[in-house]
């Protein structure tokens, strides 16, 4: 790894801890951000989050090697951390720190990517039924029972054998569609709760349409819970990735995510412990930031709440 | 090799437990040398335990103690005539003519519920074996016998069509004799889910004990076992979850035996405990990139012929076993005594395969040569790999390097064995990394996998020069001289054709507790030979002493 | 109130029916043929035809769907396509091991996050409160079964504290007596169990942290400590009793878990489970015991939420269930 690496390394660092900080001061003004970073391990989240995300975006000018490119089949086969390969090689003599830097661009799009298929899915079904009510609400909210009545990795395990070889777009889809239901059912209690009230009553006389009633009026109140679910969701998909890697299926190689890292080094965890430490520390740490963001977001976004 | 460093010293916690484990048993008793209890580690469970319907290696490594076969294969291995076989069930037979063999069964012989072992279970075993609806994997290779009678109640007569060279090896090796009175009154069509396979009674040195599914399988020893009592007494299969738990119960020392270590990392772990010791053992295995020839691709000679020049098998080797493999010289472990040499194959020459691929109409594009295109189409493949296989899955990663290399694009596509055999059977593939456990017998695993027709062909090979080569090599093979020379001959030609690229057979590793003596493991059925091993009184621990 | 469990029924049969229907679909149509080995050598194609024509696999879908259901309703689930047994045996000796597993790892998690929790509440914006957070965090954030290899490799391979996997001792547990087979199993259960309660508790302690300062903020806690009611007094009777809900929603949701959550530490600790079981007959295709273990699953699920929903009732007088009351 050349020095410009490891300057570039440090810049994002930097870049990370400013604009946290930044972000801390600049939003101060305002309640729900003061609410936000009252929490003392928030700014410190979002920092890391900063730091990943600039990683993953970064990532061709950070990781010194391709990150599918087999170094040296027989001598850089598992070699563990050195100057050369700050985080090791692993079984198929890659370095692993190129792997980690453009896995991160995986994991995090696969997290984002299936986290926002689920909460859309889930906030429509959710405003549908809270809404319409009668036969839609009955139809729909069986339907969500059905989906909640089989554990999900067993459905996903079950969808993903349909495919014999998952494209990576397949596999964020199913991971989406099997984590609807219970962002479906927060918004429909939220929609329920708020659809007595006055001014909604008033809209619907004055007989604005359902659509702009649900837009204007039910949706804005219902957006704080599905944000708060939308970070907590990232992190148990990456989590739910990792663990689909570990069972057999997952991201296709030699495409590197963090879940497919802890699978291939499953195997030498005794003898080479760092093929699995480095993507499961940086599994724990991003799915760590995004609960404490979630934390943070739950708190600054609802005024009733005591802060805790 | 690093010096195998001391085992961590037992802690506190495990040694109370031991203690409070052991108060709570009855006295030990067991002493001198009929005692000892071998625990296997498998990956995996066996399906079911009736030797024809069962389909799996495991199964058949815990059968093989239950059931005996007529007579057993030498040392040496040698599958031609009947001069290198051991008498089992059988105590002795003769040619009557030519094509009827007389087996003369040994007396002794009794089931382990009593009744003595008759040639009518001979004649039994051969029909259910032979039954369309019992599914025997070994049933085409029981062609060549057209019936099995029951001449007297210890003699069995086994007549054939014709004389071929494995006439006795076809008789004796593939079916483990069944109690007839136990399993006639069971439908054949319910045999694959027959009860007697999961209690099964049979006739060999080790007596079916108990099975806790999911958990492991118990035999024990058959103290009146007519071939000698069985020094171990009780023998042990625990389940776990894939080969990386197996090795952890070696190596904890919850486990005394594995038949196959596997990878580089596997094999250090294992030497760096001193109370194991390893066996290495010419293997039965090889593996192979298998083309299909019937894809638009691979139909072209030239085009496979180059992505064989193009892999560094030498070094792929290195990497994955250390130079505990070599590169086959074509479709065969080492364990055959056909491996020559002198068959004339394809080296490694990048090259080369450039130059004929260029040859063909695939013209280099890009920098660097990383890609080929013929008439706006990409030069692509689609490798198949199951996912089970951690050795073949390392190949497949370091296989698309190299092709890459010479501007062939490799997509990998691992898939569940159970998809694989799907789309080999329907031909829906390009090309697939295999595997494949050989018989002691060439003729018949060479025909299987590359004669024309056959129904291990999935890359539908066909080549009449080929086909007459091997007829030659495997009829003609009374002549030692002119049958090794039939079958370099079949293999060059095999060679020359590149319907695959023969990757590794390896030198296979078995890892054994020390205490056990007299260990020989046997390259066809690792475990065969268990009831001539020991553990003698002197070196015996805990849990050999321990009595059911 | 009888009315509205009689609903639930009807709904709850419904919904295990869709669910096995939908399983049964989705598997048959997935590519692949079961009777595959696991030592992925391949077979024979015809051996492999001829044991589907044994099994009926030959037949239409319909035809399939039709006998299956029929044969379920006269309460014969099958036989196995891999381990060639009826299903009802292999399910009697798996489904205790999980349960066992899930039950034991559930009471850890519980008791270990509720006195997390409590901890945290009492001490809140402490030192200690800051501390455990980070560690509940941590354990919340981690992969279970990255933490199991971990485990695995630490206490069972180099400071052989524990076994390596397994749920008996094969060699000694015929000849051990009742206290020592107890014991057996207590020990092989001790670190998977350790592992999921563990990340469980992680879960938890910040529920009940949060649901346990939330109360505490609320005005009538104000008036008892108005009063002069000693602190413990008022935590222990009164906020503890009202953040026992959020305890019984996690419960309830967990309850479904119960049967296949843990599949991936049974995978790493050889646990002979029904989620292990679940998830083979899922690779090899073995589709009787996949859809054996969707009804299963789909029961418990339905199962859990009624209790749920009938535990709610009971412990806040707020609740009625039916008419007139609110829906959950």
């Amino acid at each position: 790894m050349t020095p410009r690496h490891w300057a570039v390394l440090l810049a994002l660092l930097a870049a990370a801890a400013i604009g946290a900080l930044g972000l801390r001061a600049g939003t101060a003004g305002s309640d729900a951000a003061r609410r936000f970073f009252r929490h003392p391990t928030a700014a410190f989240a979002v920092g890391v989050l900063l730091f990943f995300v600039l990683i993953a975006v970064c990532a061709p000018l950070v990781a010194p090697y391709d990150p599918s490119a087999q170094l040296e089949i027989v001598q850089l086969q598992n070699r563990p951390p050195s100057w050369m390969h700050p985080l090791g090689t692993d079984l198929y003599s890659r370095d692993l720190l190129s792997r980690l830097v453009f896995g991160a661009r995986v994991s995090l799009a696969v997290g984002t990517l299936a986290m926002l298929v689920a909460v859309s899915l889930g906030a429509v079904v959710g405003l549908l039924a809270g809404y319409f009510r009668r036969w839609m609400d009955g139809v729909l909210m069986r339907l969500v029972d059905v989906g909640l009545a089989v554990p999900r990795i067993f459905l996903l395990l079950i969808a993903v054998s349909l495919w014999s070889q998952l494209p990576l777009a397949i596999l964020v889809l199913t991971i989406g569609l099997t984590g609807w239901f219970a962002t479906s059912r927060l918004v429909r209690a939220e929609v329920l709760s708020r659809r007595e009230l006055a001014y909604v009553d008033a809209a619907r006389a004055l007989g604005a349409p359902p659509a702009r009633v649900i837009l204007r009026h039910v949706l804005p109140n219902a957006v704080a819970p599905l944000i708060v679910s939308a970070a907590l969701g990232i992190g148990s998909v990456m989590l739910l990735e990792a663990s689909l890697s570990f069972l057999g299926i997952g991201v296709a190689p030699p495409t590197p995510s963090w879940g497919n890292m802890i699978a291939d080094g499953k195997e030498q965890i005794a003898t080479a412990p760092w093929t699995t430490l480095s993507p499961g520390l940086a599994i724990v740490l991003v799915v760590m930031a995004l609960n404490a963001v979630g934390d943070a977001l739950r708190d600054a976004l609802d005024p009733r709440r005591e802060a805790t | 090799m690093r010096a195998p460093t001391k085992p961590p010293p037992p802690s506190l916690i495990g040694l109370a437990a031991l203690v409070a484990l052991t108060a709570c048993t009855r006295p030990s008793t067991c002493r001198g040398d009929y005692c000892g209890t071998l625990v296997f580690a498998a990956a995996g469970q066996p399906d079911i335990l009736l030797p024809p319907v069962s389909v799996q290696g495991l199964a058949r490594d815990v059968y093989q103690q239950i059931f005996l076969k007529l007579a057993d294969i030498g040392p040496s291995m040698n599958t031609l005539g009947d001069h290198d076989f051991q008498p089992q069930l059988s105590q002795r037979w003769e040619w009557e003519t030519p094509t009827r063999l007389v087996f003369h069964l040994d007396p002794r012989a009794r089931w382990q519920d009593g009744p003595p072992v008759t040639a009518a279970d001979v004649a039994f075993t051969f029909q259910a074996y032979t039954d369309s609806q019992v599914h025997a994997e070994s049933r085409p290779l029981l062609g060549g016998i057209v019936s099995v009678t029951a001449r007297d109640s210890l003699t069995a007569v086994f007549a054939y069509r014709e004389r071929y060279p494995e006439m006795f090896y076809a008789a004796v090796y593939h079916m483990y004799i069944l109690p007839r009175h136990l399993l006639d009154t069971v439908p054949r069509p319910r045999w694959a889910t027959a009860a007697f396979g999961r209690v099964p009674v049979g006739d060999g040195p080790y007596r079916f004990v108990s099975w806790t599914p999911g958990q492991s399988v118990e035999l024990g020893a058959d103290s009146t076992f007519f071939l000698g009592r069985p020094h171990i007494r009780r023998l042990i299969w625990q389940f776990v979850g894939d080969q990386q738990a197996a090795i952890t119960q070696l190596v904890a020392g919850q486990g005394d035996a594995l038949e196959f270590l596997g990878p580089l990392d596997n094999l250090r772990r294992v030497q760096q405990v001193p109370q194991l010791a390893t066996y290495p053992y010419k293997s039965s295995a090889y593996g192979y990139m298998l083309f299909n020839v019937a894809a638009p691709l691979f139909s072209d000679r030239a085009v496979r012929r180059a992505l064989v020049l193009a892999l560094d098998r030498d070094r792929m080797n290195q990497s994955v076993w250390a130079g505990q493999a070599k590169v086959p010289p074509g479709p065969m472990p080492q364990l055959w005594s056909v491996w020559d040499p002198a068959i004339r194959s394809l080296p490694y020459d990048t090259a080369a395969a450039a130059r004929l691929l260029a040859q063909r109409g695939w013209r280099a594009v890009g920098g660097g040569g990383s890609a080929r295109t013929r008439g706006g189409q990409k030069l692509a493949i689609e490798l198949l790999v199951p996912t089970t296989s951690a050795v073949r899955r390392q190949y497949a990663r370091l296989i698309q390097a190299q092709l890459l290399t010479v501007g062939v694009d490799v997509k990998l596509v691992e898939i569940e064995p159970n998809v694989m055999q799907d789309r080999l059977a329907k031909g829906n593939f390009e090309a697939a990394i295999l595997s494949y456990q050989a018989d002691p017998s060439p003729t018949a695993g060479v025909t299987q996998h590359w004669g024309r027709g056959a129904p291990g062909n999935f890359g539908h090979y066909a080549n009449p020069a080929f086909q007459r080569a091997l007829e030659a090599a495997g009829h003609g093979a009374n002549r030692p001289e002119e049958a090794a020379r039939a079958w370099r001959e079949a293999f060059s030609i095999l060679n020359d054709d590149a319907p695959a690229a023969w990757l590794y057979a390896p030198n296979l590793v078995a890892a054994v507790h020390r205490r056990v003596a007299d260990v020989q493991v046997r390259p066809d059925s690792w475990w065969a030979l268990v009831r001539t091993w020991r553990i003698p009184a002197d070196r015996l621990i805990d849990r050999d002493r321990v009595e059911r | 109130m009888t009315a509205w469990l009689v609903r639930r029924c009807a709904a709850a049969i419904a919904i295990v029916f869709a669910v096995v229907t939908l399983t049964f679909l989705l598997i048959h149509l997935a590519p692949g043929t079961p009777f595959v080995p696991s030592d992925e050598r391949v077979l024979d194609p015809a051996v492999v035809d001829g044991l589907r024509r044994q099994f009926g696999l030959d037949r239409p879908l319909g035809v399939q769907y039709v006998r299956y259901v029929v044969a379920l309703l006269h309460g014969d689930p099958g036989y196995s396509f891999s381990l060639r047994r009826p299903i009802g045996e292999v399910l009697a000796t798996t489904v205790p091991n999980t349960l066992l597993l899930s039950g034991a790892a559930l009471a850890i998690d519980f008791l270990l996050g509720a006195a997390i929790g409590l901890y945290q509440a009492a001490r809140a914006r402490h030192r200690a409160d800051v501390v455990l957070g980070n560690a509940t965090l941590f354990l919340y954030s981690v992969p279970t079964f990255w933490l199991g290899l971990v485990l695995v490799l630490v206490f069972g391979q180099h400071l052989a504290w524990f076994p390596v996997g397994g749920d008996r001792n094969p060699v000694l547990y015929p000849s051990l007596s009742l206290l020592g087979r107890l014991g057996d199993r207590a020990w092989h259960l001790a670190l998977p169990a350790l592992t999921l309660g563990l990340v469980g508790a992680g879960g938890t302690a910040r529920f009940q942290r949060a649901a346990l300062l939330e109360v505490a903020g609320q005005d009538f806690i104000r008036t008892a400590r108005a009063k002069g009611l000693h602190e413990r007094r008022i935590w222990l009777v009164h906020t503890l009793r009202n953040a026992l809900l959020p305890l019984i929603t996690l419960f309830g949701l967990a309850l479904p878990f119960l049967l296949t959550g843990a599949v991936l530490i049974e995978t790493v600790f050889s646990w002979p489970g029904m989620g292990k079981l679940a998830a083979d007959a899922i690779f090899t295709r073995d589709y009787p015991v996949v859809t054996a273990a969707a009804l299963l699953a789909s029961v418990m699920v339905v199962l859990g939420s009624l209790v749920a929903d009938v535990l709610y009732s009971v412990a806040d007088p707020r609740i009625r269930l039916g008419k007139g009351g609110a829906r959950a």
